[in-house]
């Protein structure tokens, strides 16, 4: 019986974490929801793409390399602006439902890079996570399956077998990408107020303010809001700790998605955030068996004699 | 040796079928490498250590910038308004831009709030802002002409956490009490704002 050879090393251990097979499943949840939530974050800016992109709505002039303005980008004619918004719709559409994925994927993400870039004003947290995340699905066997690409390659293949696992590089880049993200966020936090100031309170009281925030500000003591502060950071800051550790990897879940439930509630257009930072959180990290019910109760076919039986 | 079907995916060990990389060896080391920077970039971003900002330029360190969120207490809420010189009354009005700006009009998501927060002290802004609220007030309204405007913030205390705040409502200017402290950041030129005017009675 052949033996694997096993490189105790800590390079040959690394190694094995990156490339251990990974369920297809996460990488096939980051790729159907990702683009509907980014469409969902610009459809604001995108019904209004000749506001947004071209010389009709207010444009910030050259500052020659101030910070605020990244990089000028000069208003494009009102047609190609509307133009891009049916494009960025159309490839996050495709990218969503795995058609031409790897295309669709490099278009969407290259115009969501350069609405960010042409617009400073309009470009948020999510502006700037989007195009990093349609590239890496670009880069990576996104489309292998639960997708339309997979459903023609099939009718063309039929024999072929159909992917289980993805190579894990391209999973542990998306779960450590979102380690360093929390981790970093709460180190910011902490150098910030988040110790002994009313920062979520503080921000409760401007137009960003739901029905939700506005009763929960009435119904939560001082302490209580502090007492959130320091869950989120605790949270936050030792999160590589949380998602590294099996047993607590669930709770680490069940905390980071009730925490962006919670900031999607309270602050109104954060919810896109909260629901890009969601999904890559159940992609990522939720246990494998939880994937693999979803999927599977989401590809059962219709029983036969349809709704009735 | 894994089975390999004529077509296409091998199935690896425990029966895996693992969905082949349309990457070179050679191009995703390259790929986890860049991957490998772009977490640290972010990660360093908030942590303070700002790594990027000596290694990336500014259009690319844009993408980093992204894990600091919210880290500082808001002293008050800032409301950004604008008043505009009437040409028929000769005297300063609220002007409600928020036709003017569709995107996300009614809150800080707003084209003109976010201009203001960015640039509030960089002029040649402030001037592009006011040629445009000028243009466009005078387009919708060419029987209420404008000659230029005054932009301001406004500073609305927040309370004391833990009591009962009331609701947020947008409020007109002239409805805000003596408590919300008014800063006027730019005003159009008297010279300016006569010969917009004088230019809209002309023949």
């Amino acid at each position: 019986m052949r033996q694997a050879i096993v490189d105790d090393s800590w390079t040959g251990k690394l190694r094995a974490w990156l490339t251990a097979p990974q369920p297809i499943e996460r990488l096939a949840l980051a790729r159907i929801v990702l683009p509907l939530v980014l469409l969902a974050f610009q459809s604001s800016r995108l019904v209004h793409a000749d506001e947004w992109l071209s010389a009709v709505g207010f444009r910030v002039p050259d500052l020659g390399g101030d910070w605020r303005q990244p990089l000028y980008i000069p208003a494009i004619p009102v047609g190609l602006a509307w133009a891009v918004a049916v494009l960025m719709t159309v490839s996050g559409l495709a990218l969503s439902a795995g058609l031409f994925t790897r295309l669709a994927a490099g278009i969407f993400s290259a115009l969501l890079a350069y609405v960010a870039l042409a617009d400073r004003l309009e470009a948020f947290t999510v502006s700037k996570l989007g195009p990093m995340l349609a590239l890496a699905l670009c880069l990576t066997p996104a489309g292998a399956r639960y997708s339309v690409d997979a459903w023609l390659r099939r009718r063309r293949h039929p024999g072929e077998l159909l992917p289980t696992h993805v190579s894990g590089g391209v999973i542990r880049f998306f779960q450590v990408f979102l380690a360093a993200m929390y981790s970093g966020a709460g180190i910011a936090k902490l150098r910030g107020d988040w110790l002994g100031g009313d920062v979520l309170w503080s921000h409760l009281h401007d137009n960003y303010q739901t029905t939700f925030s506005w009763l929960l500000g009435r119904a939560v003591p001082a302490w209580g809001w502090q007492a959130l502060q320091y869950l989120s950071l605790v949270f936050e800051v030792l999160a590589p700790i949380w998602f590294a550790l099996p047993w607590t990897r669930p709770v680490a879940v069940v905390a980071g998605l009730s925490m962006h439930a919670l900031i999607g509630l309270m602050f109104g257009p954060v919810i896109w955030f909260a629901l890009l930072m969601s999904t890559l959180l159940i992609a990522c990290y939720a246990p494998e068996r939880w994937l693999l019910r979803l999927f599977a109760l989401a590809t059962r076919p219709p029983p036969p004699g349809g709704a009735a039986a | 040796m894994p089975a390999v079907p004529k077509t296409g995916n091998p199935r690896g060990p425990n029966g895996r079928v693992i969905a082949p990389s349309w990457l070179t060896p050679r191009a995703r080391r390259v790929v986890t490498v860049l991957a490998a920077l772009y977490a640290l970039f972010v990660w360093s971003e908030g942590a303070g250590w700002k790594i990027a900002d000596h290694v990336l330029p500014l259009p690319v360190r844009f993408f980093v910038q992204e894990a600091e969120l919210f880290p500082h207490a808001a002293r008050d809420v800032i409301e950004w308004r604008a008043e505009a010189w009437r040409c028929d009354l000769e005297r300063f009005e609220e002007l409600d831009v928020r036709p003017f700006f569709p995107i996300r009009r009614d809150d800080k998501e707003s084209r003109f709030y976010r201009a203001m927060f960015f640039h509030y002290r960089q002029r040649k802004v402030l001037e592009a802002m006011d040629a445009y609220l000028v243009r466009e007030q005078n387009r919708a309204h060419p029987d209420q002409p404008i000659g230029g405007v005054m932009l301001l913030s406004l500073r609305v205390p927040i309370p004391p956490a833990g009591t009962a705040a009331p609701r947020y409502k947008r409020l007109p200017l002239v409805e805000y009490p003596p408590e919300v402290q008014r800063k006027y950041w730019y005003v159009t030129a008297k010279a300016e704002r006569e010969q917009r005017c004088a230019e809209r009675k002309a023949p």
